[in-house]
């Protein structure tokens, strides 16, 4: 707590202008949509908002009028034509037409894919994700961060290593829970290309705050390339720095757990980092891919992600982290 | 059960405490049977998507549960005649359901408004059947 | 056979009404009732069972553990106020959100409508007591002994840390005893609260006074009524659950492991089966209290008597088609997520008439605003808003976006807050002066108003944004970076107003000084809690009145006076035991005097083994479970034994008003019965959630049962059907002849038919002896419905013995064999429990 109150003074003003800057356009966002369930939603939450904030005003008058403003000398039938009026027959007619509004939506956000399926597992508190193109006969693999072109609609099937969680890109659409021994799915259609944010929405255990990550909406044209990059085996190790590197993945066991395509390196109990340095973020969204993160994240595990699996390299000298980094930081 | 009554009255108790069971349950019959059209629909093509959802699709659930509705309904419309007779609207106002004497013909109104709900209730339930041609 | 019909005059005439009663009389009545219904001092006081004390006992309780929730509450919001805060670290703070809302639905909502209704219907219907004083003392020792063991597992950093509703396989895995902490701590406040829907039901349906038809209850009646049968419906199914969870977590059955054809589905359903009901088991009682003070602040009768009543039963009944819209996001099929939507928006139209009869009666009536009415006025507001975001979140396809995000923290707030806290502050407010006989503060009421109101508009209004900007909930800490970061701070600040303004609350409460009731009735209430004198006796009601009226005190003006002499029935206790009337369901004809059960050890002692039997399987000490668990045995059977059912020291006894009414009742007449068979509904739906489970796997699983799987051995399920059928025929011929006059066969019925039970017992175990219920949740779930059915077997055994000891040392006999319809009901019940579990366990596997 002391570490950060310390900082609040500067943070106060630093947030300020971060709350100028982002206004209602957060990354994670339901009300900057970028997809088509998105904007439905969006518009439904408008129509709905405004009809709530009427109700509430006239009802909550209604009451103010009759015991402050005129607190008596009201005939018993228009009580009676109140109740009927205001209780039955107006409410019927109103969330009738909303429940047919929405019963009318549904069907679309599960309408079939246009072809590309992704499938989603949720693990212990990171994203397992496989990219299967129509026709596909094996999938192309990679971790914590989705990407998907704009103008198509794309399946998405999801399940879970072993508790639940929910796969929630709020700028895109809505959720969808995912369990363990049981595939769930959603469709997605997102149009506007950039950078959002997901993140786990069912409650996971330590580590649920922790659990995020990038969708990275591309036009087809930029999808189609970036899927065969991402498809293409690792890098090399370019410097010598890297080299070294390399060598301490193979000698500290990381291999054991990660794969890294191309190399003998074909772990699965944790992420796939064939090319970890092409992603947005590290660690499920939580940490950027630079080298001092890179670092901060092999030597503290588990300080930052309570109960994670993989444990905290902390035996490692500086140089050797800086090296083990730089390796990863190649695997573009 | 003023003394002299007391021994022919035995039998019209026993009677009359039967119409009191009675009439308490009556005014959840209309909702009852909301809850059974609510379960069969919800179990029916639960049920139904379960077994035969992928193959067959989900007109079969659809269709049975406009049948279910129309059935619903109607028994709902019977309940709420009954319930009016028993309220007689033309002979009661509203103060005379506030006397004691009033008890059997508020039974009557509440059993009638009940109905009133349920029937709005089943018909939002079969909105869905409506709306929602698969089995996703 | 004895004629218990009741005899001479009903209803009483004027004239018998108008006579006055001489003042000796009246004094030497008073004294012997005084002595009867003496409330015992030191420490002897917590001996006492009557209705005033527990009702106090049990409102003070659950306002002490939602004071200790509000704390974590705070501690939970200042780790939030600040993007990336080091306050609690994920594991605590896991456990606070954890224990803030357990505490405040189990600890507080549900048990604080039982006390206030313990504390209050038996003043609304001029009664002396509830049916069943000591079953109202069992339930709040029970309550008090599992809240404090499940709140103070806070303390030792061993909380249950999965979320209030528990979901597996989290919950099922996590280390520790926390999930056993949570699921046997609450297993045993469900019992309690089962227990004390029986009780109400039972007091509003038979211990109204004379006259008070059914349609002239107070609507606090109508809502106790409706809530206790939804108690009775809802919180089986998380009992059936719990025995799930708790299962798997004790013996490894596989019940929502996937791996070994589980589903963790299951405990969604049943947890919501009973979660949503839930909601409006709280939220009923307390509109229920507003129901009782808008007609009094206008002035007049509430206009639509008829429209409460119907959207009381209305919203009871819609409540149940509404659980899985707290799992619109787990991909069921569109079309059953619909019915929910559907039955979800359907429910808005009963709780809307609700609101719309409180605003129609108060534009009739001449309304003068005092401080429990600016309670009622900020309840309505903040109700409002949040039952417009309820018809929000019904639409499935816009909960998909906001499920699980602080939208729906702020949407539960507003329910909970302007449905349940608002109006009880406004019944605290209002009722002070009856209960305690002294007047809150008007000022500190004010102002604790302004702060809590202010303060939780600050702390939620708020969190609707940030959950449409995407924060979802229980997350411990968040990037700064997201725009959440004022909104939560705001929201922080806010709970800490709230806080304030509870603390002037508490301060005002427990000062003292208060300034002391001048006028019986304070607020020109029509009703009869009001007719309590100025210093409260332990009596309740002087004599217990004949009502004409819904609103006896505004209808009848000689009705204070009529009771305060005496006039009426039960002026008296001559025998010096405690008594209360009972009535008949429909038109309140008096039918019995019921002789209630006085100050006792006993129920104090059953609560506490009980709670051994419940709590110590947490720690793994099965041994000292078992016995207590037959302490407690022991201890329930002995307080039946000495204070239920005994025979009277005559059958009938004069009321007062030339009437004579029996002092015994036996089968339908009796409250006994009526409590068995509410008690075994209830037990039912338990069995039927079991049941629901069987079939939920089959639609679910398409392993379900297993290519090759083992089944219970059909030979031995039919020979167990076959001897149950025939030891329920003994019961129920032990009934009919000893009814009969023939006491010896009736007898020999009462050994054989617990033998024939034995029996069973012993072939339905043996049946199913070679199934493993840890591979596979199929072997599992039939094991799980034999422990039901044995474990019902075991009781039936005990009652039937029960009876025969009754008979033989003369508790029972042709005349009086209460006891003996009881247990013959619970036999009823129990063939039917059978028959469905053999069927589902014999026949369905092989038919499947």
């Amino acid at each position: 707590m002391i570490r950060s109150l310390a900082g609040s003074g500067r943070r106060l003003v630093a947030m300020a202008l971060m709350m100028a800057l982002a206004g209602c356009a957060g990354r994670q966002s339901a009300l900057s949509p970028a997809g088509e369930d998105a904007s439905w939603l969006h518009d439904l939450w408008i129509v709905m908002l405004v009809g709530a904030v009427i109700l509430w005003t006239a009802l909550n008058g209604l009451f103010f009028f009759v015991t402050r403003v005129r607190p008596n000398d009201w005939p018993e039938r228009h009580a009676n034509r109140l109740i009927i009026g205001g209780g039955v027959i107006f409410p019927t007619v109103l969330v009738g037409t909303l429940l047919a509004y929405g019963l009318s939506m549904m069907p679309h956000m599960r309408a079939d894919g246009d072809g590309l399926v992704v499938k989603v597992r949720a693990e212990e508190w990171w994203w397992r994700v496989e990219y299967w193109p129509a026709g596909a006969t094996a999938p192309i693999v990679t971790a914590n961060e989705i990407r998907l072109p704009t103008g198509q609609r794309t399946e998405l099937l999801l399940d879970a290593n072993k508790y639940i969680h929910s796969f929630w890109v709020p700028a895109l659409g809505g959720k969808m829970d995912m369990f363990p021994g049981r595939e769930t799915r959603m469709t997605l259609r997102p149009e506007t290309p950039g950078v959002y944010r997901g993140q786990c929405a069912e409650f996971c255990g330590p580590s649920h705050a922790l659990m995020a990550f990038e969708a990275v909406i591309l036009t087809p044209g930029d999808f189609a390339a970036w899927l065969e990059a991402e498809a293409a085996p690792a890098a090399p190790p370019a410097t010598p720095e890297a080299q070294r590197g390399q060598t301490l993945f193979r000698d500290e066991g990381c291999g054991a757990c990660h794969a890294v395509r191309g190399t003998e390196f074909d772990g699965l109990v944790g992420p796939d980092l064939t090319h970890l340095a092409s992603r947005q973020s590290l660690g499920a969204g939580i940490m950027e891919v630079t080298r001092e993160d890179l670092t901060d994240w092999i030597a503290h595990t588990r300080d930052i992600k309570p109960e994670v699996a993989m444990p905290a390299y902390d035996w490692l000298e500086a140089a050797e982290l800086a090296d083990l980094a730089a390796y990863l930081e190649g695997l573009k | 059960m003023t003394d002299p009554k007391t021994q022919t009255g035995s039998r019209q108790d026993e009677f009359e405490f039967f119409e009191e069971s009675n009439a308490l349950w009556w005014i959840t019959l209309a909702p009852t049977t909301w809850a059974v059209h609510f379960v069969l629909a919800y179990g029916g093509t639960a049920v139904w998507c379960a077994k035969f959802g992928e193959t067959q699709g989900v007109t079969v659930a659809r269709l049975s549960i406009a049948g279910l509705t129309v059935l619903a309904l109607g028994f709902i419309g019977w309940l709420g005649w009954r319930s009016v007779r028993r309220w007689k609207p033309r002979q009661n106002d509203m103060e005379d359901l506030s006397h004691p004497e009033g008890r059997h013909e508020f039974l009557g109104h509440a059993a009638f408004l009940l109905c009133i709900i349920s029937a709005i209730g089943v018909v939002y339930v079969a909105m869905p059947a409506l709306f929602i041609t698969t089995c996703r | 056979m004895i004629d218990r019909r009741p005899q001479g005059i009903y209803p009483p005439t004027e004239e018998m009404l108008a006579e006055p009663v001489p003042a000796e009389v009246q004094e030497r009545q008073a004294d012997s009732l005084t002595k009867v219904w003496k409330t015992k001092t030191g420490i002897r006081y917590l001996m006492s069972v009557n209705n005033s004390e527990i009702g106090k006992w049990y409102s003070l309780t659950c306002f002490g553990f939602m004071l200790l929730a509000g704390i974590l509450a705070l501690l939970v919001r200042v780790q939030l106020a600040y993007p990336d805060m080091q306050f609690l670290d994920a594991d605590r703070f896991n456990q606070f959100f954890t224990m803030h809302g357990t505490a405040m639905m189990f600890l507080f909502a549900v048990p604080l409508f039982e006390a206030m209704a313990i504390l209050l219907l038996p003043a609304f219907l001029g009664a002396r007591d509830m049916p069943f004083p000591r079953l109202s003392s069992f339930g709040y020792w029970s309550f008090l002994i599992g809240g404090i063991f499940v709140m103070g597992s806070v303390l030792f950093d061993v909380a249950p840390n999965s979320g209030w509703f528990m979901y597996p396989p989290l919950a099922t895995e996590a280390p520790g005893p926390g999930s056993d902490i949570w699921l046997l701590g609450l297993s045993f406040i469900e019992v309690a609260s089962i227990a004390a829907a029986v009780e109400l039901i039972v007091g509003v349906l038979k211990c109204r006074p004379p006259g008070m038809r059914i349609n002239m209850m107070p609507l606090y009646a109508w809502y106790v009524l409706v809530v206790g049968g939804m108690i009775l419906f809802a919180f089986p199914p998380l009992i059936a659950g719990d025995l799930l969870f708790e299962l798997e977590r004790a013996l490894d059955w596989p019940f929502f492991d996937a791996t070994r054809g589980g589903d963790p589905l299951l405990w969604q359903h049943l947890f919501w089966i009973f979660g949503h009901p839930e909601v409006y088991i709280v939220f009923l009682p307390s509109i229920a209290i507003a129901a009782m003070i808008v007609p009094t602040v206008a002035q007049r009768p509430i206009v639509g008597y008829s429209w409460i009543v119907l959207s009381a039963v209305g919203t009871g009944f819609l409540s149940f088609g509404l659980w899985v819209h707290h799992m619109f996001t787990t991909g069921l099929p569109n079309i059953s997520l619909g019915f929910f939507s559907a039955a979800s928006e359907a429910v808005v139209i009963p709780t809307g008439i609700q609101i719309f009869v409180f605003v129609a009666t108060l534009m009739v009536g001449r309304v003068k605003i005092s401080l429990p009415m600016l309670w009622i006025a900020g309840a309505l507001a903040i109700f409002t808003a949040g039952g417009l975001t309820g018809v929000m979140i019904a639409i499935a396809p816009f909960d998909w976006q906001v499920h699980d995000t602080y939208f729906i923290v702020a949407h539960l707030h507003y329910t909970l807050f302007g449905g349940m806290v608002l109006p009880v502050f406004a019944g605290i407010y209002y009722f002070h002066p009856f209960f305690m006989k002294t007047y809150l503060s008007e000022k500190a009421g004010k102002w604790a108003f302004w702060l809590i109101f202010g303060g939780f508009n600050l702390t939620f209004l708020p969190m609707h944004l940030t959950g449409l900007k995407g924060m979802p909930r229980r997350v411990y800490t968040y990037p700064g970076d997201l725009g959440w970061n004022w909104l939560n701070l705001i929201s922080t600040v806010g709970a800490f107003i709230i806080a304030v303004g509870f603390l002037i609350f508490l301060i005002d409460l427990l000062r003292p000084g208060k300034r002391k009731l001048d006028h019986r009735n304070p607020w020109r209430a029509g009703t009869l809690e009001w007719t309590d004198t100025l210093t409260g006796e332990d009596w309740g009601v002087r004599s217990i009145p004949y009502i004409t009226s819904r609103y006896p005190l505004w209808d009848q003006p000689k009705l204070v006076e009529r009771m305060d002499a005496g006039r009426y029935y039960l002026p008296d206790a001559p025998e010096g035991l405690r008594e209360t009337m009972v009535t008949s369901v429909i038109d309140a004809r008096p039918v019995q005097v019921q002789r209630v059960t006085g100050d006792a050890w006993v129920t104090l002692w059953a609560a506490v083994f009980t709670g051994a039997a419940f709590i110590l399987p947490t720690f793994h000490m099965y041994k000292p479970a078992i016995v207590a668990g037959a302490f407690a045995i022991v201890s329930i059977l002995y307080w039946l034994w000495t204070s239920t059912a005994r025979k009277p020291e005559k059958e009938m006894k004069d009321v007062g008003l030339g009437l004579s009414l029996p002092t015994y009742a036996s089968g339908a007449s009796a409250v006994g019965w009526w409590a068995m068979w509410i008690t075994m509904l209830g037990d039912s739906t338990a069995f039927a959630s079991l049941i629901f489970g069987f079939f939920f796997y089959w639609t679910a699983r398409p392993d379900f049962p297993p290519m090759g799987a083992d089944h219970a051995d059909g030979w031995l399920v039919a020979l167990t059907t076959g001897a149950i059928l025939l030891s329920w025929a003994l019961t129920v011929g032990a009934r009919e002849l000893n009814r009969r006059g023939h006491v010896n066969p009736a007898r020999l019925c009462l050994v054989a038919g617990p033998v024939l039970a034995g029996v069973a017992i012993w072939l339905l175990t043996l049946s199913v002896l070679g199934l493993s219920p840890s591979t596979h949740t199929y072997p599992a779930t039939v094991c799980a419905i034999v422990i039901w059915v044995v474990a019902h077997a075991g009781l039936g055994i005990l009652m039937q013995l029960y009876c025969l000891a009754g008979s033989l040392f003369g508790k029972l006999d042709p005349d009086h064999d209460a006891d003996l319809w009881n247990v013959t009901l619970f036999w009823h019940f129990h063939v039917l429990t059978v028959l469905v579990a053999t069927a589902v366990i014999g026949l369905a596997p092989r038919i499947l």
